[in-house]
């Protein structure tokens, strides 16, 4: 009996290692199959975007200012003057890689902002009312400067591209917000002085973890609370949502653990790196553009350290300076609220005595 | 002569002001209760801005309430016995007004005080994170303009004939008529909107009502 064993095992072992065999083989055609339709598609999307863009750029006339090209229809708009403003913004913050912006025009369709006729839709370039003001064409240039996206680890780090700010000041208050309100004690370290939770926060540190961004039980609790109710409040988390709610860290860290890849929060927003990186390009000079784009494969921090020219902790320490000193004023009256407000006292308190209650005959 | 006429406003409006001043010290402190408790979690900032923010609304619902009753309380008196006692009087019709009116504004101060002594205690009182700051000598402040502002208004509005206030109602009706019209009319009229900024935004006359009122802030 016991001689017959080992045969019949060895058989339904190969029989099974076949048939896993063909799976596996079955599973290879299909990816190859998938690569090949992607690698299709991706070529006939390529085709449209280069047609898109020939029709875009199809007898309209070209503006150029220093480096910046514009290809717009023949329009009311007032796009030379505005590029006029916005070129020296744009090149005192790329400096010599502004230059490159030759090769990236602007497209900009006109379009009349009162007429109900339908027109052709177009997905390449911008659609602008003919009568924008100046002021904000400028403002609109600047935002959408059409710079080439930088490497993956830049773009994915500060959510974007690298692009001149048109409210600096107002950010920099943003940020500092940010700073007290975050529900993170690495944000509030870093304001009250403590580089190394500078660098946690803004998602320097070489390998953040939960744990690193939010190291105590009240800041992942808060996180599930604030930042992901919708996402964990119904469906198969709803359990551990509520036992969460109810102060089980357990309960939070597995819900945060179970978040996709790349979409735990940093404790500061992406506007906070944007600050950091525009300190950079200043202290950087001309050609600290062109050195945040070189070091593909150094850690973003030394990449930011060396565009700025300084050292990292130099760089952080000088961040947090400019983002204490953009601490916005409280809301209050302002300072010649009070006089106004007493004046309207004293003339509706002489409303009262011209009242003609009292007048006989 | 003053104090004759003080005497007759705190009897008339002593239980409009007592309530306002339990109201106005209370409110900071509650405000701030629970929210900024040696208890509560510091990094819950955003949680303890947002409910000052919540509470900050009753300030200005409390200064407009307590001018509107202390200006009614001025003049009711003087309305149901026809202006008799007032007539009476050895004084020039506009020094008694302006007596009515400084009275008035001397027992509105107990409110203000309360205010500024209950936001002084909370903010005293409570755990505020790092990063933000307390504000009671410019919440106080702010509470007294709004409260005096407020006063004046319905005391004008009060001291005026029923024709008066026909005719204040008679323009508001009007701006609101024409808007009405104009937007029947397909016309690109915005007479509310333009009045509303002119009246709710500096230098207009309820500016000070306006924005966040804040006992906590950045």
């Amino acid at each position: 009996m016991c001689n017959l064993r080992t045969p019949l095992f060895l058989l339904l072992l190969s029989s099974a290692l076949s048939a896993q065999d063909s799976v596996l083989a079955r599973l290879h055609r299909r990816a190859d199959s998938l690569a090949r339709e992607w690698r299709q598609a991706n070529a006939i999307a390529d085709l449209a975007d280069s047609l898109e863009h020939g029709r875009a750029v199809a007898g309209r006339d070209t503006i150029a200012v220093g480096a910046l090209r514009i290809v717009a229809n023949p329009s009311p708009l007032p796009l030379r003057e505005a590029a006029a403003r916005a070129w020296p913004v744009i090149d005192t913050f790329y400096g010599t890689a502004a230059q490159d912006l030759e090769q990236r025009a602007y497209i900009i369709r006109a379009i009349d902002p009162d007429t109900t006729v339908p027109r052709a839709r177009l997905h390449v370039g911008m659609e602008v009312p003919w009568n924008m003001t100046e002021e904000s064409l400028v403002l609109l240039l600047i935002s959408n400067v059409p710079v080439a996206p930088p490497d993956a680890a830049l773009q994915e780090w500060l959510g974007g591209s690298v692009r001149p700010s048109v409210g600096a000041l107002r950010d920099r208050a943003g940020v500092y917000v940010q700073l007290v309100t975050a529900p993170s004690q690495a944000a509030r370290s870093c304001f009250q002085g403590r580089l190394d939770s500078c660098a946690l926060a803004l998602g320097l540190a070489k390998a953040p973890t939960l744990e690193a961004w939010y190291p105590s039980a009240a800041e992942r609790r808060s996180l599930v609370m604030t930042a992901f109710t919708d996402y964990f409040d119904h469906g198969a988390t709803v359990a551990a949502y509520r036992s969460c709610a109810a102060g089980s860290d357990s309960a939070c860290t597995g819900l945060l653990r179970s978040l996709p890849q790349g979409t735990l929060p940093r404790p500061l927003g992406a506007d906070a790196r944007v600050t950091l990186v525009h300190l950079v390009l200043r202290l950087g000079g001309r050609e600290a553009y062109r050195r945040l784009l070189a070091g593909r494969d150094v850690p973003i921090g030394a990449r930011l350290a060396a565009a700025a020219g300084v050292s990292q902790d130099s760089l952080l320490a000088r961040w947090r300076e400019e983002i204490i000193a953009a601490r916005p004023s409280a809301v209050a009256l302002p300072p010649w609220g009070f006089l106004f407000a007493l004046g309207w006292v004293a003339i509706f308190a002489g409303c009262g005595l011209r009242s003609s209650r009292w007048r006989l005959g | 002569m003053y104090r004759v006429i003080l005497y007759s406003q705190w009897k008339w409006s002593r239980l409009i002001v007592l309530l306002g001043t339990i109201t106005g010290f209370a409110l900071p402190i509650i405000s701030l209760q629970g929210a900024a408790g040696a208890d509560r979690n510091p990094l819950a900032a955003q949680e303890l801005l947002r409910a000052v923010q919540s509470w900050g609304t009753l300030y200005p619902v409390l200064a407009t309430t307590l001018g509107l009753l202390a200006a009614i309380a001025t003049w009711a008196p003087d309305h149901r016995g026809r202006h008799i006692h007032a007539l009476s009087l050895p004084l020039p019709r506009w020094r008694y007004v302006l007596l009515r009116f400084a009275a008035g504004v001397t027992v509105l101060v107990g409110p203000i005080v309360a205010v500024l002594l209950g936001a002084v205690l909370a903010t005293a009182l409570a755990t505020i994170p790092p990063g933000l700051q307390g504000y009671p000598l410019a919440l106080a402040l702010r509470f007294a303009l709004a409260l005096l502002v407020a006063y004046a208004v319905f005391f004008a509005v009060s001291a005026g004939t029923t024709r008066t206030a026909g005719i204040i109602l008679g323009v508001i009706a009007a701006v609101i008529v024409v808007q009405i019209v104009a937007g029947v009319a397909n016309v690109e009229l915005d007479l509310w909107g333009k009045l509303a900024l002119v009246i709710l935004n500096w230098p207009g006359p309820l500016a000070v009502f306006t924005g966040r009122w804040m006992l906590v802030d950045v």
